[in-house]
């Protein structure tokens, strides 16, 4: 009777430690499925994302074909009347010119003051740095990036063919050569979005900060942006046949 | 005694069989979340692809009407010397744009990530979109005409940024590796590859770069549309 005991306690025990190990294996279930479940959030914020993009493309599409076709028409229904051609031509043509930023553009957007510190407002381990290209072609591109229409440093008109370089100490930028410490960058967007690009959590204003440099920003709903005085070259390219 | 043992030990084996109950339903209802964010999910993913094809649909159209518009206006322009010289003008500025494909001498670059486990550390092997900006950069410095990265034609609102491993160019995502094309002067254009410069800081630092020159680089137009919602004419 005693040895049956002991053996039913035995059997009991081997029970209670099967349990145990089963239910530390649904843990382990339980943990990973939950983290599985992390990923196909983050997998539906993302592709919530993509859907927002394709959607903005389809719409600016679909507006520049209305655009075109009544264009079109235009042609289609004037030919006779060359006035009417003749304004059409240069209804077309005034919207390429400001594509190319050969128009002076005003509208909502930013005012970005880049200078360097002075030495008395530096912390102990920062030294003066002066402003250099990188930072500005950093600037310039994060605004690109949330979307500004229209860009200028020192009222340099940034288009399709602007370099920014350092040469000596002077920036050239297109064929101009700044020598300065300040540096006044406009921007016709979102103010909102301009504005987070550069000075959200994380923006290339902290970096500057900490090199020294003083980061100031200014929204405005009539930013001024001046016209690209120089010639583009299209001493190389040929449309394709 | 043993009678109160056994008791004891019955009562934590129903304890843990009612634990193990509760985790089974726990995981159960996890399991359940998972297949309707799974649910959510590919409804999104055919959601993307509805979209994308929509677009796609639309740019076809938009680019058989542009083609018709040239042709009307063209022929519309006939015959007048004064329209005819505003009708180029349009052309040259599609051209400058990038409304159109071109082709022309230039240089071909391409940067892969180095794979070298080297004594440099990783990140400085692999290709960043502040390595692209720079070449571009560098590229419109040497007088480059159209540059394209990937396929996708850098025009005046490109932005080239980084989300994770991925660059973003014209909200294209691309990753190594990234050939970037330009049309200009190829002898002018081949500074960048000097000793000293760019390429060779980049290949130090483990990435690999290829640089090549060509008679016929062809680069496609601009996918996108210019359009103004905040900047007015004054």
């Amino acid at each position: 009777m005693e040895k049956k005991e002991k053996i039913i306690m035995t059997v009991t025990i081997g029970i209670m430690c099967f349990l145990l190990v089963m239910i530390i294996f649904m843990q382990f279930k339980v943990v990973q499925e939950s983290e599985k479940t992390d990923i196909n959030t983050l997998q539906a914020t993302e592709l919530r994302q993509e859907l927002a993009n394709w959607k903005t493309k389809y719409e600016e599409a679909k507006e520049k074909y209305d655009e075109t076709a009544e264009t079109l028409k235009t042609y289609k229904e004037e030919s006779s009347a060359e006035s009417k051609t003749k304004q059409t031509l240069e209804e077309e043509l005034e919207k390429l010119e400001k594509a190319l930023g050969r128009t002076d553009v005003e509208g909502e957007g930013v005012i970005i003051t880049l200078s360097e510190k002075k030495q008395s407002d530096l912390k102990e381990d920062e030294e003066i740095v002066s402003i250099n290209a990188e930072d500005l072609i950093t600037i310039v591109n994060s605004l690109k990036d949330s979307g500004a229409e229209a860009i200028s440093i020192n009222d340099e008109r940034i288009v399709n063919s602007t370099d920014i370089v350092d040469v000596g100490d002077t920036i050239k930028i297109n064929s101009k050569h700044l020598r300065t410490n300040e540096y006044q960058i406009k921007a016709i967007g979102n103010g909102s979005y301009l504005e987070s690009s550069i000075f959200g959590k994380g923006g290339y204003s902290e970096t500057l900060d900490s090199s020294g440099i003083k980061a100031e920003i200014q929204k405005s709903n009539r930013v001024q942006i001046s016209k690209y005085n120089g010639e583009f070259e299209t001493n190389y390219i040929e449309e394709a046949k | 005694m043993n009678k109160w043992t056994e008791a004891i030990i019955l009562m934590i084996m129903c304890f843990m069989l009612g634990a193990a109950i509760v985790i089974q339903v726990n995981t159960v209802n996890n399991n359940g979340t998972t297949n309707s964010s799974n649910q959510e999910e590919s409804n999104l993913k055919s959601q993307v692809l509805k979209m994308k094809e929509k677009y796609e649909n639309q740019y076809e159209e938009l680019e058989k009407i542009s083609k018709e518009l040239e042709e009307t206006r063209q022929q519309a322009t006939s015959n007048n010397s004064e329209l005819e010289e505003l009708e180029s003008k349009i052309k040259e500025d599609n051209l400058i744009l990038g409304n159109t494909d071109v082709t022309g001498t230039g240089v071909k670059i391409t940067l892969t990530d180095g794979k070298e486990a080297s004594q440099l550390d990783t990140e400085s092997l692999l290709v960043h979109a502040e390595n692209v900006l720079a070449v571009v950069n560098e590229l419109k410095n040497a007088g480059a005409e159209a540059i394209a990265i990937n396929g996708n034609r850098v025009v005046s609102t490109t932005a080239i940024s980084c989300d994770g491993n991925v660059i973003i160019v014209n909200g294209e995502k691309i990753s190594s590796p990234i050939e970037i094309t330009a049309i200009g002067l190829s002898e002018q254009l081949a500074t960048l590859n000097r000793a000293g410069g760019t390429l060779e800081y980049f290949t130090g630092l483990g990435k690999i770069v290829d640089f090549k020159k060509s008679q016929n680089i062809q680069i496609p137009k601009y996918t996108g549309v210019y359009s103004f919602r905040y900047a007015n004419t004054k």
